[in-house]
C-alpha cells in the first residue's frame, strides 16, 4: 500500500495540532481555515462529492466559510463508498440498526483518518470523561474490536482502554455474549479494594444490567471517582430510559455519584465524539446547563427539516455536524437526529421516533418488521 | 382576526348527551384558526349505559326499519356532504386540515371522492352483490335456490376502532353497520377525530332515531381498562389499523365475537409497453401523479411503486419526467400537507441516496419539487424487491423488461397487497390480472382511479357486509 500523499499528511498534522490544543478554547478562524482546506481536498479527491457540490452551484475555490460546505446525508453511506482514498482504506466501520448488510452505512478510514480519530478520542475523553486526570480500570460493556471489527464504538472504547485504562481493563461482551459474572467480580473487587472504576459501553447494555441487578437484588457502592460513560441509545434492545432516570439508576445500582454519569453522542459517519458536559462542569465548579459540547474542531448547526436551511435561535430541527477529523471521508454530515442548540452546546433528542402511521398504508417500519418475519 | 371553532371529538345519541363530561380540551392553532376540541371523560359506567342505550334503540327502531328507508337516510347524508354550502362540510374543511396537516384541497377532494361513491345506487349495488336480495335484511324471503326461506341478520352491536387520519373514511363503517341494521360504537383516531362525529350529526339531522343507535368516542389507544371491556360487550368488532395495533387489539377480543380486520396494506401500479405512447403521455402521467397525491399517499389505496415496462414508444425515464411535471402541477392545485420532521428527514435522506447513485452513473433518476419535500419521483430499474415508499408523495418508479418479472417481488408481500392500477393494453392483461388476484391483490383499477374505489368493492378482499351478517334458512316451504 502506498503512503498517503504529502499534502494529506501535512493537512492531517495541522488538524492534529489543532485538536491537541485541547477543548477549552475557541478558535473559529482556525476552524474555518482548516475546514476549507479539508473541503477543497475532498472536493478535489472525491469525484461523486464534487459533482454533488457542483450540482448545487458550489465551487471549492469560491466559498469562504465552513457554513457553505454542502453536507452529506448519512444514508448516502448506505449506497456509496465515499472515502478520499478507497484503495488506502485500512478500517471500515458500519452502522447498526438493520440486519441487511447492504443497508448498513459504511465508512472507510485510511491510516491518517484513524490517527485523527485517535487524537479526538484522547483529547475529548481527557476533557470530558477524565477531567480529574484519574486513571482507573475501564470495564467495557461492548465487544472488543477483534470481535466487532466494524463497530466504531468498539474501536473508540479500545482507544480509551489503551490510553486511560489501568492494566486489568477489559471488554465484557465476548463471542458468547455478555460476561455478567466477570463484571460482578470486577465490581466487587473495586468495592473491596477501594479502587474506582470506569464503566462504559452501549446505553442499552447498562439498562439491561440494571434490570439484572434489580432482579437479583444486587447493589454496588463503587468508590468515589467511579464513573460511567454510555453511548448509542437503546435501539429497542432494552427499556427506553430518560436521562435523569438513567443517572438515578447508575446511582442506585452502582453507587455512581450524580455528576459522574457521562453520555456521549457518537456516529459511524463522524470521527469525533460529542460528550455531555456533566463531569467536566462538576470538576471545574461550573454551574452551566448540561449539554453536548462541540470540541473546537467540530461545529453543529440545527436545520429546518423541510428546507435544510439553518434555523435561528433554539428552534428544534435536524442536526448537521462539521468535523475536521472527517478528513478521510466527508467533513459535513446531515443527520436525521432531532435536536436544538443550547447556550453551551447542543441537545439531541435522538432520531425522531418511528412516526406513528397516519394513514392506512403500510409503512417502511412495518415492512421491515414483516421482512424480519415478525 | 382569529377564527374560533369548538368541536367535539365524540358523538353520543341525543338521549344520553347530558351524561358526557368533558375531560379536557385540546387546542389546535395556526395563524388564522383556533380549534378547541373537547375530549370526553370515559369510564365503564358511561360505556355501560351507552351500550345499553344503543342496543335498546337498535332493537326498538333500527332492527325493524326497512332497508329502503335506511338507504334513503344514508343517501341523503352523502348528498348533504356533497353540497358545497352544507354547514358541517364547511366546518370540516376549516378544521380537518389544521388537525391532520392535510391541505384543505386534499380534504375537500377526499370528502368528494368518498361521498360520491356512497350514494343510493352504490348502496343497492353493494347490497345486491353481497347479500343477493337486499330484502333478506327485512324479512324472510323465498329463495328458489334453497327451496325455502332465508333471512340475514346483522349483529346487534358493532364496535369499531379507527386508527388512521384519512378524512371521510370512518363514515363507511357507520354506513355498513346501518345497512345491516346494527348499532355501532366507534373510536375515532387521534390523528383525525372530528369527521365521524360530524357525520353522525348529519344522520341525526335526517333521522334522529337512527342516530340513537350510533356513537363515537375518543380515548387513548391501547387503553387497558376500556378496550377489553368494550370488546367483551360487542357482537362484532371491525378494526382499522397498523399491523401491530391490530395484533395487540385482537388479543383483547373474545373468541365468540365476530372480527373483521382492515390492516395496513399497500398499492402499486403497472403500465405495459403498449400504453407507453406519446399521445397518451401527458394524461397518463397526470393520472399516475393523482394516484400518488391523493390523501398525500397515506391511504392503503395509494401506490408506493409504479412499474413501467420498457420497449414502448416512450421510455420509462421520459415517462418519469412527465410524471414530475404533473406532480408539480398537482401540488400547485392541491398542495401536499404538513409532515413531521422525521418524515421530511426520511425523504431528504432517501433522495440523497438516489442522487448519489445517479451521480455514479447508475440507471437512476431523481426528480424533486423545486423546494422542500413536496414531491419526489425516483426512477431505477426494478431492483427485484418491493421497497415501500416513505409516502407523502414520494413515488418510486421501477423500469422492467417484462411486466411478468415483477411477480416474484410481489409474492412475498401478497397478504399486504391492496390496490393495483393496471394498464397493459394487450392480450397479456387478462393473464396478468389473474396472477395479481391470486397473489392477494384486492382491487384492480386504471391509473388515476386508485383512490376512488366504489362502495361495492370487496374492501381489503373481504365482503364487508356479508361478513357481518349471519343467515337463518328455513327449509320447510309448505308451512312457512
Amino acid at each position: 500500500m502506498s503512503e498517503l500523499p504529502q499534502e494529506v499528511l501535512e493537512l492531517d498534522q495541522k488538524i492534529i495540532d489543532f485538536i491537541r490544543k485541547g477543548t477549552d478554547r475557541k478558535d473559529d478562524e482556525g476552524f474555518n481555515s482548516l475546514a476549507l482546506e479539508v473541503f477543497r481536498l475532498q472536493f478535489k479527491s472525491i469525484p461523486l462529492y464534487r459533482r454533488y457540490c457542483e450540482k448545487r452551484g458550489i465551487k471549492s475555490e469560491k466559498i469562504s466559510s465552513w457554513e457553505e460546505i454542502p453536507a452529506l446525508p448519512t444514508d448516502v453511506f448506505k449506497v456509496m463508498e465515499l472515502s478520499m482514498f478507497p484503495s488506502q482504506t485500512v478500517r471500515t466501520f458500519m452502522t447498526s440498526g438493520t440486519t441487511k448488510p447492504e443497508e448498513r452505512g459504511k465508512v472507510g478510514y485510511d491510516e491518517g483518518g484513524l490517527r485523527l480519530m485517535d487524537a479526538t478520542i484522547e483529547e475529548a475523553a481527557s476533557s470530558f470523561l477524565f477531567p480529574d486526570g484519574m486513571k482507573t480500570k475501564i470495564l467495557i460493556i461492548a465487544p472488543s474490536p477483534e470481535i466487532a471489527p466494524h463497530m466504531i464504538m468498539a474501536y473508540g472504547m479500545n482507544r480509551l482502554k489503551e490510553r486511560f485504562g489501568l492494566p486489568q481493563s477489559c471488554f465484557l461482551v465476548g463471542r458468547e455474549g455478555f460476561k455478567v459474572e466477570t463484571l460482578l467480580k470486577e465490581l466487587r473487587s473495586s468495592e473491596e479494594e477501594d479502587m474506582p472504576v470506569t464503566l462504559c459501553g452501549g446505553s442499552f447494555g447498562f439498562v439491561n444490567f440494571f434490570d439484572y441487578c434489580r432482579e437479583k437484588e444486587l447493589r454496588f457502592k463503587l468508590p468515589p471517582g467511579s464513573r460511567t460513560l454510555d453511548a448509542g441509545g437503546f435501539k429497542g434492545r432494552s427499556r427506553e430510559v430518560k436521562r435523569e432516570e438513567f443517572v438515578r439508576e447508575c446511582e442506585e445500582a452502582l453507587g455512581i455519584q450524580k455528576n459522574y454519569s457521562v453520555n456521549l453522542l457518537g456516529m459511524t459517519e463522524i470521527s469525533s465524539q460529542f460528550y455531555d458536559s456533566t463531569l467536566r462542569n462538576f470538576h471545574k465548579g461550573l454551574h452551566a446547563e448540561v449539554a453536548k459540547i462541540n470540541p473546537p474542531w467540530t461545529k453543529t448547526v440545527v436545520v429546518d427539516p423541510e428546507s435544510l436551511k439553518p434555523l435561528p435561535g433554539v428552534e428544534t430541527g435536524l442536526l448537521k455536524h462539521y468535523d475536521l477529523a472527517n478528513r478521510g471521508h466527508i467533513l459535513a454530515i446531515q443527520t436525521d437526529d432531532l435536536g436544538r442548540m443550547t447556550p453551551e452546546g447542543f441537545e439531541v433528542f435522538g432520531r425522531s421516533k418511528e412516526s406513528e402511521a397516519k394513514g392506512c398504508s403500510l409503512t417502511i417500519d412495518e415492512m421491515t418488521r414483516i421482512e424480519k418475519g415478525r | 382576526m382569529m377564527e374560533n371553532f369548538e368541536l367535539e371529538a365524540f358523538y353520543v345519541p341525543p338521549g344520553l348527551r347530558d351524561r358526557v363530561k368533558i375531560a379536557r380540551t385540546l387546542v389546535y392553532e395556526d395563524g388564522a384558526t383556533r380549534i378547541l376540541l373537547k375530549i370526553p371523560s370515559i369510564d365503564r359506567t358511561l360505556i355501560q349505559s351507552l351500550i345499553h342505550h344503543l342496543r335498546e334503540k337498535r332493537g326498538t327502531y333500527l332492527a325493524d326499519l326497512p332497508i329502503e328507508t335506511i338507504v334513503q337516510v344514508l343517501d341523503e347524508a352523502s348528498r348533504r356532504w356533497l353540497d358545497k354550502n352544507y354547514p358541517l362540510r364547511k366546518l370540516a374543511l376549516k378544521t380537518i386540515p389544521l388537525i391532520t396537516g392535510f391541505s384543505p384541497e386534499v380534504v375537500e377532494a377526499s370528502i368528494d371522492a368518498e361521498m360520491e361513491s356512497s350514494l343510493r345506487e352504490d348502496m343497492w349495488r353493494a347490497l345486491s352483490l353481497e347479500i343477493g336480495n337486499p330484502l333478506y335484511l327485512n324479512d324472510f324471503q323465498y329463495s328458489p335456490q334453497l327451496g325455502g326461506y332465508s333471512r340475514a341478520f346483522g349483529p346487534e352491536l358493532i364496535v369499531s376502532i379507527f386508527s388512521e387520519n384519512i378524512p371521510a373514511l370512518p363514515h363507511l363503517l357507520f354506513m355498513r353497520s346501518a345497512l345491516v341494521k346494527s348499532a355501532c360504537l366507534g373510536k375515532v383516531a387521534r390523528g383525525e377525530p372530528t369527521f365521524a362525529p360530524l357525520y353522525l350529526k348529519t344522520m341525526e339531522e335526517i333521522d334522529p332515531e337512527m342516530a340513537e343507535c350510533v356513537a363515537v368516542l375518543y380515548w387513548q389507544g391501547g387503553e387497558e381498562e376500556i378496550e377489553p371491556f368494550l370488546f367483551g360487550q360487542a357482537d362484532a368488532v371491525v378494526l382499522f389499523g397498523g399491523v401491530e395495533t391490530c395484533r395487540s387489539l385482537l388479543e383483547k377480543i373474545p373468541r365468540r365475537v365476530k372480527t373483521l380486520v382492515h390492516g395496513h396494506r399497500l398499492g402499486f401500479g403497472v403500465i405495459g409497453r403498449q400504453r407507453m405512447r406519446r399521445q397518451d403521455l401527458e394524461r397518463l402521467a397526470e393520472e399516475v401523479a393523482l394516484d400518488c397525491s391523493m390523501f398525500d399517499q397515506q391511504a392503503c389505496l395509494a401506490p408506493h411503486v409504479y412499474y413501467l415496462e420498457k420497449g414502448g414508444e416512450v421510455s420509462p425515464k421520459e415517462f418519469c419526467q412527465a410524471v414530475a411535471v404533473a406532480m408539480e402541477r398537482l401540488n400547485q392545485r392541491m398542495p401536499r400537507g404538513r409532515i413531521t420532521p422525521h418524515e421530511a428527514s426520511t425523504i431528504h435522506q432517501l433522495r440523497a441516496a438516489y442522487e448519489f447513485r445517479e451521480l455514479n452513473g447508475e440507471e437512476v433518476l431523481v426528480l424533486t419539487s423545486p423546494s422542500g419535500t413536496d414531491w419526489t419521483v425516483v426512477y431505477e430499474k426494478d431492483p427485484g424487491a418491493f421497497s415501500p415508499s416513505p409516502l407523502n408523495r414520494f413515488l418510486r418508479i421501477y423500469g422492467v423488461e417484462d411486466i411478468f418479472r415483477i411477480l416474484s417481488s410481489l409474492k412475498p408481500i401478497g397478504p399486504f397487497l391492496q390496490n393495483a392500477a393496471v394498464a397493459i393494453g394487450d392480450k397479456r392483461e387478462k393473464e396478468f390480472i389473474g396472477t395479481l388476484g391470486e397473489l392477494g391483490v384486492a382491487r384492480i383499477t386504471s391509473p388515476g382511479k386508485m383512490s376512488v374505489p366504489s362502495m361495492m368493492w370487496h374492501h381489503d378482499g373481504i365482503s364487508p357486509l356479508a361478513s357481518l351478517v349471519h343467515w337463518c334458512d328455513v327449509e320447510k316451504k309448505d308451512e312457512f
